[in-house]
């Protein structure tokens, strides 16, 4: 026991003040670009990491990032594995029977994906052409609503963006991270495509930081940080780096 | 030195479209008016019994059906033309035309349907000149080509059953090669060559509904998108089927119908 | 060519079916309005040797040369030379999906182009002919075997021709039936068409050849007139031929 507390105190000398902030893990599931991903050196990265380590340095803790696969990262939560799940999680009723949520960091919009050159800045502008989306999606829910429109539905949205980029469609509508991975980040389409405006849902979908229940030490802090980066334009630098041309 | 030669009756058996209903055949004619009569009954008492969702579904299907039709007629018009040319290459002395046609044969026979789709569709969407191809355009083209393939072999094999007494004859008289095809050959072959075709002509009509990965609003996309929606996948799927099968029973009498119209020279 | 020369000549003709001898150094004339009948064993090539003359056999080499053209040197539209040569059949070889009427008609009206009427008028005449005016609007399945040959002589005749090839037109007949094909022929003979016919009725060419070819094993063994050739056969085969069919 000695030797222990012995040994914590060399490490926190060692690691100087920096060890001192309090460690906060965090789950994310990294296969949903550009929202949660892995770079190509296995690091963690995307617009979810970058909010939650704004966060972390606003509200004066360490974020550390664990990669956690979906299925099962509500249990490992419940199960103490970590201290929150940071990973696009919506917020529904449902969800907050058993968990609590952070104040919302992003709102899932409809993004409207075009050619570059095309000239559609509206959901007017979109009378008369043919748009697509995945089938059963929001995205094509929406697309059926907008007047005067051929709307086609696709098997899978990678197929939709590339009868797009083959010029055979004239828009594609989707998850505006979906739809602004595919405009913006991707290596081959965004040289032609471009996120060209997103639509609000009916039902707004909204994206949180989930805690267990009753865990307010950590919500607190969350909240804070996330507050403080909104207010201090961190919080749109990091939207703009994501979801704008560069 | 005379061969005897015989015409024996062939029939071409490639059994992927449909049991075609004769009167020969006492079991499948009875067969057709059982699922005829049962696909009906069932259907309409769906219908009027809960006329949501089912009639609200079937009333979601008709632009659908019309787009499964056009996707079948195009196809099939297609396919016969490049079956006409495959089987009389497969026939040909001609070498380079043999080998293309054989060589399409082989090829196309090789490669499933629904990888041929996707391959004319996105893989030569890539190329400049087939981007703007219209997805009805691209299933129609692929449906043809794949079954043009097959249809060619029907062709060769029609062709093939007619005693090569007639082209003789019709040599011996000076009609050249081209005359005594068209006026002696095919007229005869048809014959042999229909039943098979009317059998393709369903395989190719239920093959359709691959078309629906194009992105192309047949019966089976309509169908797909009223359950993604709905979730009413056991509702949707049962009269999705019910309208296939009605659609194919009814085909299936045409093609029999037609068959024994053929025969007219045959009655002594 | 002048008037004297034979209407058909076969010089030095050689076939082989792969190392098999059918038709070896065979030498022929056959003069306008002459009547050759040609017996032998089955095997023998004489089939095969009518059958070159209007050339569907090709030969290995010689050459036949009917009315002045060579059959296969290829200088000549096969087909022209084939409307000069009628051909009947052992099996008839109608056409079973056109009339009587239409099997005469269609060579006249598509080569010759005849009038319709006229070719009909024609056809009409030539069933006269051969006795089968009745059945001028029925398919060739309802005929027998007798008058199916019938409407295949007037069928080659319609394209008037110059000769008249018959490849054992009586052997697929019931012998009830073979009487009133002969009489057709020994007609037809009588009013002086050229023919060349194969054939096992010794009654006929007895009666109407002017001279007989007897071939064996590829080669033409003996030709004579039918009086000398039945009382007084000179060549061996001919004799031990004769005496097993006679």
């Amino acid at each position: 026991m000695l030797q222990r507390a012995f040994f914590v105190v060399v490490l926190m000398v060692a690691l100087g003040s920096q060890a001192l902030a309090k460690e906060i893990v965090f789950a994310v599931d990294a296969t949903y670009p550009p929202m949660e991903m892995l770079d190509a050196n296995k690091q963690i990265v995307g617009f979810g990491p970058d909010i939650v380590r704004a966060i972390g340095k606003a509200a004066g803790f360490t974020p550390v990032l664990k990669n956690t696969a979906w299925d099962g990262i509500f249990a490992g939560l419940a199960a103490g594995k970590y201290d929150a799940v940071a990973s696009s999680v919506s917020i529904t009723e449902e969800r907050k029977q058993t968990m609590d949520f952070s104040e919302p960091y992003f709102e899932v919009q409809q993004g409207v994906v075009t050619a570059k050159e095309a000239k559609i800045t509206s959901v007017k502008d979109l009378a008369g052409k043919t748009i697509a989306s995945q089938m059963g999606t929001t995205g094509y829910f929406v697309a059926k609503k907008i007047e005067g429109v051929k709307a086609k539905s696709y098997d899978e949205i990678g197929l939709a963006m590339e009868d797009l980029y083959n010029g055979r469609l004239d828009a594609v509508i989707a998850d505006s991270p979906v739809a602004s991975d595919y405009a913006l980040q991707h290596p081959q389409y965004s040289k032609k495509l471009k996120l060209a405006f997103t639509i609000a849902s009916d039902t707004p979908e909204y994206l949180g930081i989930a805690v267990n229940k009753g865990n307010a030490e950590v919500l607190k802090l969350i909240n804070e940080g996330l507050k403080k980066i909104k207010a201090n334009g961190e919080y749109d630098a990091i939207y703009a780096k994501w979801f704008q041309k560069k | 030195m005379s061969p005897q030669r015989q015409s024996p009756t062939v029939k071409i058996d490639i059994g992927d479209g449909a049991a075609i209903p004769s009167k020969k055949d006492r079991g499948l004619f009875t067969a057709w008016w059982v699922a005829f009569v049962g696909a009906i009954v069932i259907l309409g008492s769906l219908c009027l019994s809960y006329p949501d969702p089912y009639w609200r579904i079937l009333a979601f299907l008709p632009d659908g059906i019309v787009v499964t039709f056009q996707v079948t007629l195009l196809s099939i018009l297609l396919s016969l033309a490049l079956g006409l040319v495959t089987g009389l290459g497969r026939l040909s002395q001609n070498r380079v035309w043999n080998l293309l046609a054989s060589t399409y044969v082989e090829v196309i026979r090789g490669v499933p349907l629904l990888v041929q789709l996707f391959y004319i569709y996105y893989a030569l969407g890539r190329i400049e000149a087939f981007s703007n191809l219209p997805p009805l355009a691209a299933a129609v083209l692929a449906m043809g080509i794949c079954y043009g393939a097959y249809m060619g072999e029907v062709f060769r094999a029609g062709i093939d059953s007619i005693d090569k007494g007639q082209a003789e004859a019709a040599r011996s008289l000076g009609f050249n090669r081209r005359q005594t095809m068209a006026l002696v050959i095919l007229p005869q072959a048809w014959r042999t060559i229909l039943p098979p075709v009317g059998n393709e002509f369903i395989a190719l009509l239920k093959d359709s509904s691959l078309v629906s990965i194009l992105a192309v609003s047949d019966l089976l996309r309509r169908g797909r998108e009223f359950a993604s929606e709905s979730f009413l996948y056991f509702e949707t799927y049962t009269v999705v089927a019910l309208v296939y099968l009605l659609i194919t029973l009814v085909l299936s009498k045409a093609v029999s119908h037609m068959e024994s119209k053929l025969n007219y020279y045959d009655r002594s | 060519m002048t008037a004297v020369d034979p209407i058909i000549q076969i010089h030095n003709v050689f076939k082989y079916f792969g190392t098999l001898q059918a038709l070896s150094n065979v030498c022929l004339d056959v003069h306008a309005g002459e009547k050759v009948v040609i017996i032998g064993p089955s095997g023998s090539g004489k089939s095969t040797l009518l059958r070159a003359i209007n050339r569907l056999e090709t030969i290995d080499s010689g050459r036949i040369i009917v009315d002045g053209k060579d059959v296969h040197s290829g200088e000549h539209d096969i087909n022209r030379i084939r409307q000069e040569l009628g051909m009947v059949f052992q099996n008839f070889n109608l056409f079973p999906h056109k009339t009587v009427l239409g099997n005469i008609t269609m060579a006249p009206i598509t080569l010759k182009k005849m009038p319709e009427l006229e070719a009909k008028n024609l056809a009409m005449s030539l069933l006269e002919k051969v006795g089968i005016r009745d059945k001028a609007d029925v398919y060739p399945a309802m005929l027998s075997g007798g008058q199916k040959q019938r409407v295949a002589i007037a069928r080659a005749l319609a394209m008037q021709p110059k000769i008249m090839l018959f490849d054992e037109p009586t052997s697929a007949l019931d012998p009830e039936m073979i009487g009133e094909v002969l009489d057709v022929m020994t007609q037809l003979a009588r009013e002086g068409m050229t023919m060349v016919v194969v054939t096992h009725e010794m009654g006929f060419a007895r009666e109407v050849a002017d001279r007989i070819v007897f071939m064996d094993q590829g080669q033409i063994m003996e030709i004579a007139p039918p009086n000398e050739l039945f009382a007084n056969p000179k060549h061996p085969r001919t004799q031990k031929f004769l005496s097993q069919i006679l």
